[in-house]
């Protein structure tokens, strides 16, 4: 089985915007819900940074292990969804999600807590495979199309990547080979401790990448 | 025809009178002052007095309070487009403002050409929506009511008002020597249409299957008939390829020499050349002495004699010429010195409106000219005045990756839109604390003379702008000078998002060569709104 994940290759990503449009087309996704979103850290300065983000579907998700109403499950290909039916709106998961990736609709009486929605790494949801009660709650479901997420599909750049994680990897790993250093993801000088170890004076060698 | 033109003569060229269907026309971002000027002082009969805007913007051209003055002075305003754009909103008319709807991309077909010289064919998705009518369908029935739509359709079928987009692209191949725009004929773009997935991405060379040896798009100069199957021309003056592989020289565009110098290329030449030196564009009588005139067809030589390479209707000397590994347009020098233009090499003059008057005398303007593109125009005059106490913020202006051009269409996309909310002018922080704004403020940006003021939001950075300089995006508008005109669309199809124009303050300033209008420098100052 596949287990799909998203890659940002924060080396090549330009701030264009096509992954965000491109999924707003793709789901319908309403004005002020942002299921994916490019983050530029550092704007018109030096070193400039942008990533897109959105939801990582992560291996042990904390918004479903949060959910008080258990509405979040993972499919065979390691996408996290969740069922709108259940969903009660509480917004739990936004406080466990360490990427900001669940939305609140404005819609309904009681302002900005609708049903959560989020990056269904466009695979819809708990309804039959491509019906028009699938479309309309989650957007469209391409891995059931055979397609992967249109955002990466759209990416001009191949800045962000989606796949089964092994083929990401190869496809990064290559990369990385041909650029001829390591290190140059985003987050490395902070998994790596590279912002702290300069500040003390340790490791001057160290690209300024973050 | 011509006895409906104005037979008059207002200026002179070379020394002679010349009437003005034989002189240069008003550029696009000059029709203010066509409309505006004295009658006396402009090179034609009487003043603009219509204006049809066909796919353009009022709001990329600068001088917005006058542009308002002149569009509320003509006796007919025509916008043709599929948004109704700010032309339909910025003036206060009560009459005489047409908006037709045209077709968008996705409701027509036909061929289409990049800046990037290639040409590619492209299907109707849906047809047209409403009353949109194909831009072709519109010109045709244009042309029909100012009485020569046959002539404009002589060799293009026409069904139903709508010319047949093959038969438009046949005309300009049999016309348009000159560029090589010649050899893309609708069924070889057709042809690659169906087979794209055989087309190097880096190269753009088809390897193998229907298009072998083809670069996508036939990119001009694709020399000669579509019968000679030119690969068309991936790079220019590519010597490292012979011309009838997509290589080619520099065109002897300026004569064979200049002032004494010679200016055909000295001793290098395309792979393949059989003239293995410089040498001029190919005529008839080159073909001759050459001995190169025999291979033409007797056919080709009866439309090639006395003709040059983009003269002959026949294609016939582009052909030979390629035979023996000759570019048609000749072989010569690149010119780095332009000496028909009025600064020969660039050199840099300072801005008409600018804040280094220590750099005015060292680096002046032009003098005002009389008659230029048939307008007065101005330089001197407006650069004599210091307007840098008054006004000392340099204003530059640019674009945004969400939005295009003035932005009716990208800021009516809803995804693009929710993108970018706000016109701002962003702002050093110096300046704005200096003038006691913050970040997320609306601001009246005001420049000198008939420059506009404009409400816009404040975005304070710390390196994105110098101190002294602010920079704003020219793709709002539907505000203007602090009035929101969104009433004033047609029900239902104003842009999600509106703002004031940058251009409406942008002021006065002209290209010495080409009347491209000043929309990097002027001045400015900025307060709380």
């Amino acid at each position: 089985m596949a287990r799909m994940k998203f890659l940002l290759d924060a080396k090549r990503c330009i701030e264009c915007n096509g992954c965000v449009t491109a999924c707003k087309n793709e789901n319908n996704i309403p004005w002020g819900v942002n299921r994916r979103r490019v983050v530029t850290i550092d704007d018109g300065s030096p070193g400039e940074r942008s990533i897109s983000v959105a939801c990582m579907h992560c291996s042990d998700a904390p918004c479903k292990a949060v959910c008080p109403v258990d509405c979040f499950y993972v499919t065979d290909d390691g996408v996290v969804l969740h069922d709108k039916d259940i969903c009660i709106g509480c917004g739990y998961c936004f406080f466990a999600c360490p990427f900001g990736a669940p939305q609140f609709p404005k819609d309904g009486a009681f302002g900005d807590r609708g049903k959560m929605d989020k990056c269904t790494f466009c695979a819809g949801g708990p309804e039959p495979d491509n019906s028009a009660a699938e479309y309309q709650k989650y957007g469209r479901n391409r891995l059931a199309e055979g397609k992967l997420p249109l955002c990466a599909e759209m990416c001009a750049t191949k800045a962000l990547i989606a796949g089964d994680g092994d083929t990401v990897a190869d496809i990064y790993r290559e990369r990385v080979a041909y650029r001829g250093a390591a290190g140059l993801s985003w987050g490395w000088g902070t998994a790596y401790g590279g912002r702290q170890r300069r500040a003390r004076g340790v490791d001057n060698k160290t690209s300024s990448q973050d | 025809m011509a006895a409906r033109f104005d037979q008059e003569s207002y200026e002179q060229v070379k020394g002679k009178p010349a009437k003005p269907m034989n002189t240069k026309g008003i550029p696009v971002s000059r029709w203010i002052d066509g409309v505006l000027e004295d009658k006396a002082k402009i090179a034609q009969k009487d003043n603009v007095r219509a204006m049809v805007f066909w796919g353009h913007v009022p709001n990329s051209q600068t001088r917005g309070p006058e542009m308002k003055t002149a569009m509320e002075k003509l006796d007919l305003l025509v916008v043709i487009d599929p948004y109704p754009t700010v032309s339909a909103v910025m003036h206060d008319r009560k009459d005489g403002v047409y908006l037709l709807p045209a077709a968008t991309q996705f409701e027509t077909y036909g061929s289409v050409t990049a800046s990037n010289r290639s040409l590619q064919w492209r299907d109707k998705v849906i047809e047209p929506l409403f009353e949109s009518l194909p831009d072709q369908t519109i010109m045709y029935k244009l042309a029909r009511k100012l009485g020569f739509g046959e002539q404009l359709c002589k060799h293009i079928k026409v069904n139903n008002d709508e010319p047949l987009i093959e038969d438009i692209t046949r005309e300009f191949n049999k016309g348009m020597w000159t560029i090589g725009y010649t050899g893309q004929s609708p069924e070889r773009l057709k042809l690659q249409q169906k087979n794209w997935h055989t087309f190097d991405f880096t190269s753009l060379e088809a390897k193998g299957g229907a298009c072998n040896g083809e670069y996508y798009g036939l990119p001009w100069p694709c020399w000669g008939t579509a019968d000679m199957k030119h690969p068309g021309t991936p790079n220019l003056y590519d010597m490292s390829k012979p011309v009838a592989k997509g290589g080619l020289t520099f065109r002897a565009r300026f004569g064979v020499e200049h002032n004494g110098v010679n200016l055909l290329a000295d001793g290098v030449y395309s792979k393949g050349s059989e003239i293995k030196d410089g040498y001029p564009e190919f005529t008839a009588d080159m073909l001759k002495k050459l001995g190169w005139w025999t291979d033409l067809t007797a056919e080709e030589k009866q439309l090639a004699e006395g003709k040059n390479w983009k003269t002959d209707r026949s294609g016939g000397i582009q052909r030979v010429a390629i035979k023996h590994g000759c570019a048609p347009f000749g072989n010569a020098r690149a010119r780095s010195v332009v000496w028909t233009f009025p600064d020969p090499v660039p050199i840099h003059r300072e801005a008409l409106y600018t804040s280094r008057r220590d750099l005015v005398s060292k680096y002046p303007t032009y003098a005002d000219r009389k008659s230029f593109y048939r307008l007065p125009t101005r330089y001197a005059s407006i650069q004599a005045k210091d307007y840098s106490k008054d006004y000392p913020l340099i204003m530059t202006s640019g674009r945004l990756v969400e939005y295009e051009g003035g932005g009716d269409e990208t800021r009516s996309n809803p995804w693009l839109a929710e993108l970018q909310q706000h016109m701002f002018a962003e702002i050093n922080i110096v300046d704005a604390n200096n003038a006691g704004i913050k970040h997320g403020d609306m601001i009246w940006v005001e420049s000198p003379e008939e420059g506009g003021r404009i409400k816009v939001m404040a975005k304070i950075t710390q390196e994105g702008m110098a101190p002294g300089v602010i920079w704003m995006p020219f793709h709002f508008g539907g505000h203007f000078q602090g009035r929101d005109l969104r009433s004033k669309y047609p029900t239902g199809s104003d842009p999600y998002i509106l703002g004031e124009a940058c251009n409406t303050a942008f002021t006065y300033g002209y290209d010495s060569v080409t009347q491209m209008q000043e929309t990097k420098v002027s001045l400015c100052r900025i307060s709380r709104a």
